[in-house]
């Protein structure tokens, strides 16, 4: 199983390849649940994934916009620096206990909350272990927007109905489509 | 001894050689067919067998004459028993009469009453001396020289043809072989026939001409489990498929390979598989895929005395019912049947053109009567049009593989078509290719597939019809040669008769038909099944008026032309045929 | 690994349909999607020369969703189409993906033979030990004592069906185990499973959300492989009796003929047909 120290990230171009990968693979796996939810007919959830793929859209074109003129390695999908398993904010077997087609806004709010801390975790431990220390100040930095992005999500928790915790009874059994 | 025999029919010569085990009949029968192919003459060569797989009990029957010979007569002129263990398997189907000639030899035993019976006369020769005074001599190359003399062949047709097919063995064996030959030949009366100046004429046995139909057809993929009596079709096929760039997949069964030529399709080369009844009967799920995904693929189905293993080695009519309605859901699709072994050929060759251009399933019935029986017969004809599969021009606009058409075919897209990808489905679809439950694309998808076959024109190649008048005789495959020869004997007796063979019975050819019966003043229906498929076919399809009548006997028994005359005779309230 | 090169021409996402999964939410066979457009993307396949192939069931849904050419076929055949479309097609790239239930019980069969015929194909069964598109039935490698099918309300009673093991006893040239919770590795183990030259066969487990909950636990469960994959039948045989069904990684990879046919090209119809006449 993958199992790399973030902390050897070494360069600034190797460091900006894992942050475009992280923003790419999140907003993929929250268009990805949107599709999914919407299939299911569950639209509130559908737009909410929905939004935090943009959002995730959003922070890939920041990180964009910092690898200008700069060549990153490409690197192949298993040798990226993560913790374990996988991109941090996409990562399926930490989801998948939560998923549901007929999760609330609390639920889906917490998944992303969850990625973010992933993400800014991974973050921390580059800008705590890089031997570099450009590569160090510009992870921080990075750190800073994560938990700006989980403040955000925080907020919009804090505005939703807490009764709305868990979903409701599933009166339908599933389907035999084939 | 080459006589007309009946009215207003060229004269022909019936030969059957039957033996048990390793007395070499069918070998027999192959090189007596080939003789009668050396001296000018067209011939037809039938054979039957039992389920052993050495050892067993064979006969092959040999018809021939100068014009081409497409069925078996009443009776036999000539038998040629080798020995006779076992003969009483073959009473039923080498009917004798007092005119036949019994060819033997005392020493192997005496002529049984049932044979006798028949008031046929015996030719008796010392055939095993003759062969145990040539070193390595065989009784049944004597037998043969004897036969060819009475048969009035000429002596060099049948050496040449012995040495070509015993000289692979060995000189020795050939040379033994001809000694046989001259002492048989020598030793039994007869009058040589004036030889024939040679036309150009094929010899080939059905199986194979339905090779040649695939590959004239385009097939260059196959892939298919062995079955008893259609390998031969495949053996012949698999190596010269690799010398045409194609190949063969022997599948671990059916299942496999009716799904490998959807597969081989779906890449856009032509497929195709060959089986036999209950081999078809496990393609089905495959051939409702192949509906549905609208991929061409074509099965060659020869068929076998049924149901389940049934009589593996001889011949039936009776895979009709499956071959139209074995199918699951609505699944439009072709059902060809070649009349004669050279139109194995040109049926299999259209059937393959017919699948590509309409994107459909073929099934092609043959049987074991056309697939092990070999014919010498002039050159095939080719099926002329070019048909092809329309392939996709994929541009800028976003491919939809089911678009809906005129015509009711798509365009297809092949895999390495940048623009043109998409996913084949069995799920029912809408135009683009994406699974539907909805109504309305199951609605315009089934009718597409429904219309792009029964609006094709498929010309006149749809039916033989042969002759005219008020008697109209309707048949499908194996059963046409005998079917045609009662036709012209009827005639000949100034009962006018037509008789119309069904190339193409899936979609049935409303009109047509009734242009081809119009005026018919009686109907029968011929065919070698117990169940009168295909009489029932034509009623269900509404396209037989009230009276028609039905002549249908299962296999393995042939259908004569004696038999089928009688029963166009009949009248319907005496008929003891007339079971509908 | 790393190589300094520019970005290539085509990302993971763009080996995705617009096709959204009908997969339930959480359904493993996400991770099956994602890593084989990473893998797709990593070896930079030409999208009109992929071809994805499946039988039915749930992760037979597969080929929609990637945006190449694909055959969703009828259930357990998929490797028959798959080898019919890759001995007529040699220059496609082919992969095989299906469930359990397609593969090992109705498919069983072609299963056996197509690793034994060892075609260059790619075979991806992601086993969630249950028939999910038919609402949850036991499937080969259900538990014995799995009593939540109304089918088999005691248990199907029957020992499980070994994929592994089977393959290898098959002739298969190309045997690993991936698991849809790490979907890194799950990435490189199809890159490896297409490029090897032969019949690759990919046992992936990927939990049902739906029909077996307890499948959340399995990634605690699952372990990399005690050692380097082995080109050793002998030795692969050995690690398949010890394996506890829940070792990830490549086990067993060896260089064995493969069929096709040669396409010769030696002689024309005509050339054919002379030899029928007389």
């Amino acid at each position: 199983m993958s199992n790399h120290q973030p902390a050897s990230i070494a360069t600034i171009p190797e460091f900006l390849a894992h942050a475009l990968e992280l923003e790419y693979e999140s907003a993929e796996r929250y268009r990805e649940l949107a599709g999914n939810l919407a299939v299911h007919n569950n639209p509130e959830i559908a737009e909410l994934f929905d939004y935090l793929s943009r959002m995730s859209d959003l922070h890939a074109q920041e990180v964009e916009a910092r690898a200008q003129g700069i060549v990153l390695p490409q690197i192949p999908p298993w040798d990226f620096k993560w913790a374990a398993g996988g991109s941090p904010e996409a990562n399926a077997a930490a989801q998948d206990d939560d998923l549901n087609y007929l999760m609330t806004p609390i639920q889906a709010l917490h998944l992303a909350l969850h990625n973010e801390i992933r993400g800014r975790d991974f973050y921390a431990q580059v800008a705590a272990g890089s031997p570099d220390a450009e590569v160090r100040q510009l992870a921080a930095e990075m750190v800073e927007e994560e938990n700006e992005h989980a403040a955000l999500l925080e907020d919009r928790l804090a505005k939703i109905d807490p009764t709305r915790a868990e979903p409701v009874e599933d009166l339908d059994p599933p389907n035999m489509p084939e | 001894m080459l006589q007309e025999s009946h009215t207003g029919q060229p004269p022909r010569l019936s030969i059957a050689i039957t033996g048990s085990g390793g007395s070499g009949a069918v070998t027999t029968g192959s090189i007596l067919l080939a003789a009668v192919a050396r001296a000018g003459f067209y011939g037809l060569m039938t054979r039957s067998a039992g389920p052993q797989i050495r050892g067993g009990e064979s006969a092959a029957m040999v018809r021939f004459g100068p014009t081409p010979v497409n069925a078996m007569d009443d009776r036999f002129d000539i038998l040629v028993a080798l020995d006779w263990l076992n003969i009483s398997r073959f009473l039923d189907e080498i009917p004798l009469d007092g005119s036949s000639l019994i060819l033997t030899d005392p020493a192997g035993g005496a002529v049984p009453p049932a044979i006798l019976a028949s008031g046929a006369q015996v030719v008796a020769l010392p055939l095993k001396a003759m062969a145990d005074a040539v070193a390595g001599g065989r009784l049944n190359m004597a037998a043969l020289g004897a036969a060819g003399a009475m048969a009035g062949l000429p002596l060099a047709a049948l050496e040449i043809e012995a040495r070509a097919t015993l000289g692979k063995k060995s000189a020795s064996v050939a040379d033994a072989a001809v000694a046989c030959l001259q002492a048989g030949y020598a030793a039994a009366p007869g009058k040589p026939l004036v030889e024939i100046p040679g036309t150009e004429r094929w010899n080939m046995s059905g199986n194979e001409a339905s090779g040649l139909g695939a590959l004239r057809g385009g097939i260059r993929f196959v892939a298919a489990y062995p079955i008893t009596p259609a390998t031969e079709m495949l053996e012949w096929l698999a190596p010269r498929l690799e010398k045409v760039g194609g190949g063969l997949l022997q599948a671990e069964d059916e299942l496999a390979s009716v799904n490998m030529i959807i597969g081989g399709s779906f890449g856009g080369v032509p497929s195709l598989t060959a089986t036999s009844g209950p081999g078809l009967s496990l393609m089905m799920e495959g051939l409702g895929l192949a509906v549905a995904s609208e991929t061409p693929i074509v099965v060659a189905n020869v068929m076998r005395g049924g149901p389940s293993t049934g009589i593996p080695t001889k011949s039936e009519q009776s895979d009709l019912n499956i071959a139209l309605y074995g199918f699951h859901g609505d699944a439009p699709h072709l059902v060809l049947a070649a009349t004669d072994i050279r139109d194995c050929v040109f049926t299999t060759q259209w059937a393959v053109r017919l699948a590509e251009h309409l994107q459909t399933v073929a099934i092609v019935l043959t049987d074991q009567a056309l697939g092990q029986s070999r014919t010498i017969c002039p050159p095939p004809a080719h099926f002329p049009e070019a048909l092809p599969r329309l392939v996709a021009e994929v541009g800028d606009e976003p491919y939809r593989r089911y678009t809906l058409t005129e015509s009711g075919v798509s365009p297809m897209a092949l895999p390495g078509q940048a623009g043109g990808m998409y996913t084949a489905d069995g799920l029912e679809h809408n135009p683009r290719g994406t699974p539907s439950s909805m109504a309305k694309d199951h609605l315009a998808q089934s009718e597409k597939r429904q219309r792009k076959l029964t609006d094709f024109d498929y010309g006149h190649y749809w039916a033989e019809i042969s002759g005219a008048g008020p008697i109209a005789l309707v048949t499908w495959g194996s059963a046409t040669g005998a079917v045609v020869e009662a036709a012209e004997r009827l005639t000949a007796a100034g009962q006018p008769t037509r008789a119309i063979a069904l190339r193409l019975i899936a979609p049935l050819r409303h009109a047509d038909l009734a242009q081809a019966l119009a005026g018919a003043e009686a109907i029968l229906v011929v065919e070698q099944n117990q169940g009168a498929q295909l009489f029932h076919y034509l009623h269900a399809e509404q396209a037989l008026p009230a009276g028609a009548r039905s002549l249908a006997r299962p296999g393995p028994l042939p259908l004569r032309p004696g038999d089928i005359a009688a029963a166009a005779l009949a009248r319907p309230a005496a008929s003891p045929n007339q079971e509908h | 690994m790393e190589a300094a090169t520019s970005t290539p021409a085509l990302k993971a996402k763009d080996y995705k349909s617009d096709i959204n999964p009908i997969w339930c939410p959480g359904c493993g066979d996400f991770g099956v999607l994602a890593a084989m457009s990473k893998a797709a993307a990593y070896l930079q396949l030409p999208k009109e020369r992929l071809a994805m192939v499946s039988g039915i069931g749930c992760s037979s849904r597969l080929p929609a969703y990637i945006d190449s050419y694909g055959f969703h076929g009828i259930h357990g055949r998929s490797l028959a189409i798959a080898a019919g479309l890759k001995a007529a097609r040699p220059d496609l790239t082919v992969v095989v993906s299906g469930g359990d239930g397609d593969g090992f019980s109705i498919g069983g069969n072609h299963f056996l033979h197509a690793c034994r015929r060892n075609m260059d194909l790619t075979y991806i069964v992601m086993d969630n030990e249950v028939y999910g598109m038919t609402k949850g039935q036991a499937s080969p490698t259900t538990q014995p004592d799995w009593t939540r099918s109304k089918l088999t309300p005691r248990g199907t009673g029957v020992r499980r069906f070994q994929p592994t093991a089977l393959a290898l006893a098959a002739g298969a040239s190309f045997i690993a185990r991936g698991f849809t919770g790490d979907p890194s590795d799950l990435t490189r183990l199809i890159v490896q499973a297409i490029q090897h030259p032969g019949f690759a066969f990919l046992h992936v487990l990927s939990p049902c959300q739906t029909y077996q909950p307890e499948q959340k636990d399995w990634k605690h469960l699952v372990h990399p492989n005690a050692a380097e994959a082995t080109d050793d039948p002998v030795e692969a045989a050995r690690r398949i009796q010890m394996d506890d069904g829940m070792s990830l990684g490549l086990l067993y990879a060896q260089e064995l003929p493969s069929w096709q046919p040669p396409h010769l090209s030696s002689a024309t119809l005509p050339e054919i047909e002379a030899e029928f006449q007389l």
